[in-house]
């Protein structure tokens, strides 16, 4: 798979997780359970997705059409 | 207290000098005094890009803002950061590869360049005007209540107000950007440290996160879910906040600065990547500040609750160290801020240098005292305000990322046209005139998804056209 095309997966893959925030998966509205570690469902998926998020912008800087034509 | 104060905050100042001297150069131009040199480097970037965006609005606003509405408000900043960081890459990159092309002061400047008109320049001056006075008074504001607070015989409102402004604008005046990019390292490191020593002390009140939320759980069950108790943070205000902040490092001056003045791309991914880490990092805290409020003040108002929890539950030195690290997150922002708008005048000016810089630091004296007065005047709702603030920049989005990536876009005059209408809108709304929603929907979010269907419609037909 050329770089061109990981770059747009990982633009797809922000686009996606960014949306699921909007969603029950991340947000359930009234409900805080299932729990980790005590925290509430919410603020766990939340930091889960943060962690993810800024994954992907890492993965992005790899192969980002604008690495090679600096 | 009192004197822990003065010690810490003598060797805040003697750092704030010394890095002002180090900056100081004898290069006046333009270039060097508004931005930099335009070649900083990845870590002296990412800190001062953090410094800037994370403010007292950060230290101060988002514990209050945890307690009142609960877990939501990670969503609220801490996603929206984590996708804004991803806009830093992709967005970014476009852009400065097109102010390559340009000498790059300000957004105005720049908006002027790429559509062949100096009115599209001036809505944007206008936009950012707007909409950052009142965002850089609140954070004063914010600040010098705490103070008067803590020192109520000692410090009145106003002199801590005009304090920070006297001490930003002696270093930014002095040492220009530079010196702003040096304090900001050191107002970043301490914002960071002070922001954890108490979310670890809130933390331990506890005993850990399990019992904390245990307690939450008790005493007010809402606060562990979406929207809230008030019902504040529902799918809109959610989904608006997010699109305001992803489109913050275009819309606010002072951020769209610090992209461009990066070395280089490679510096640029950095940045992005240590921030997105950075936000993690940083709103964690204060999440563990507000439940400690939801616990142990709830019914307490803002000023009393972080009153309490900054300073009266905390050791004298700490405490010491925490009003050091609100006034350094209030000034690191600030100071960046009436800075920006100096550099938008003079992005909108041509003709001898010397002299149009002359006019862009008179312009950030005027700024400073107009904010000032702002300052003593607004309300205390320090997140709200701020939200506002980027709500209101973010309806330039779509004229400027028109002016980004559509290489005639000086053919589509339409297009700063709307953005002046709705940014004229958008303030009557805010002060009643107009409705704040149309059929349930948040006049900002309708204001911005018409700019974005105006725009799209322009380049459009200008396309058929040709």
């Amino acid at each position: 798979m050329n770089k061109e095309t990981l770059w747009k997966l990982c633009c797809a893959a922000v686009i996606l997780v960014a949306i699921l925030t909007f969603t029950p998966v991340i947000t359930p509205v009234g409900r805080y359970k299932p729990q980790l570690m005590g925290m509430p469902y919410t603020l766990w998926m939340g930091i889960l997705q943060a962690i993810v998020l800024v994954g992907i912008t890492y993965l992005g800087t790899l192969v980002h059409p604008g690495r090679k034509n600096d | 207290m009192l004197q822990s104060l003065i010690i810490v905050g003598i060797i805040y100042i003697a750092a704030l000098v010394f890095f002002t001297m180090s900056a100081r150069t004898k290069e006046k131009s333009s270039k060097g005094f508004l931005m930099a040199g335009a070649n900083i480097g990845a870590v002296l970037g990412f800190f001062t890009f953090a410094a800037t965006l994370f403010s007292t609005f950060t230290l101060q606003g988002m514990p209050d803002f945890f307690r009142n509405h609960g877990v939501g408000a990670w969503i609220f900043l801490a996603i929206s950061d984590a996708v804004m960081v991803f806009g830093i890459i992709s967005i970014g990159y476009a852009f400065r590869k097109k102010a390559a092309g340009h000498e790059y002061y300000g957004m105005a400047g720049f908006m002027s360049y790429c559509y062949k008109w100096r009115v599209a320049g001036l809505v944007t001056f206008f936009g950012a005007f707007i909409f950052l006075v009142p965002y850089v008074a609140i954070q004063i504001r914010g600040v010098a209540i705490f103070l008067s607070g803590a020192f109520p015989d000692s410090i009145p409102l106003w002199a801590g107000a005009v304090g920070m402004v006297v001490v930003m604008l002696i270093y930014s005046e002095i040492g220009g950007l530079k010196a702003i990019i040096y304090s900001d390292m050191l107002q970043g490191i301490l914002l960071l440290a002070v922001i954890w020593i108490i979310g670890i002390n809130c933390l331990n009140y506890f005993g850990g996160i399990g019992p904390m939320f245990e307690e939450i759980q008790q005493k007010n069950e809402a606060l562990l879910s979406v929207p809230g108790p008030n019902g504040l943070l529902d799918f809109q205000f959610l989904f608006g906040s997010m699109i305001a902040i992803c489109l913050l490092p275009f819309t606010q001056p002072q951020v769209s600065t610090r992209l461009i003045i990066m070395k280089d791309t490679k510096s640029l991914y950095k940045l992005a990547v240590g921030l997105g880490f950075f936000a993690i990092l940083i709103i964690l805290p204060t999440l563990f500040m507000g439940m400690y409020g939801a616990a142990k003040y709830p019914d307490a108002t803002t000023a009393e609750f972080l009153n309490r929890t900054f300073l009266e539950d905390q050791a004298p030195l700490i405490a010491a160290f925490v009003m050091i690290g609100l006034i350094a997150a209030a000034i690191s922002t600030s100071d960046s801020q009436l800075f920006a708008l100096g550099g938008e005048i003079r992005s909108l000016l041509s003709g001898d240098d010397k002299k149009m810089l002359g006019y862009a630091r008179m312009a950030i004296l005027f700024f400073a005292v107009i904010t000032l007065a702002f300052a003593l005047m607004s309300s205390d709702e320090l997140v709200l305000l701020t939200r506002m603030s980027f709500a209101g920049t973010a309806l330039m989005a779509p004229m400027i990322f028109t002016g980004i990536f559509y290489d005639r876009s000086g053919f589509l005059k339409i297009v700063p046209l709307a953005t002046l209408i709705a940014l004229l809108i958008l303030v009557l709304s805010l002060f009643g005139i107009v409705p704040n929603t149309l059929a349930g929907v948040r006049m900002d979010l309708i204001l911005l998804g018409l700019l974005a269907l105006i725009a799209i419609v322009a380049v459009g037909i200008d396309k058929n056209r040709n």
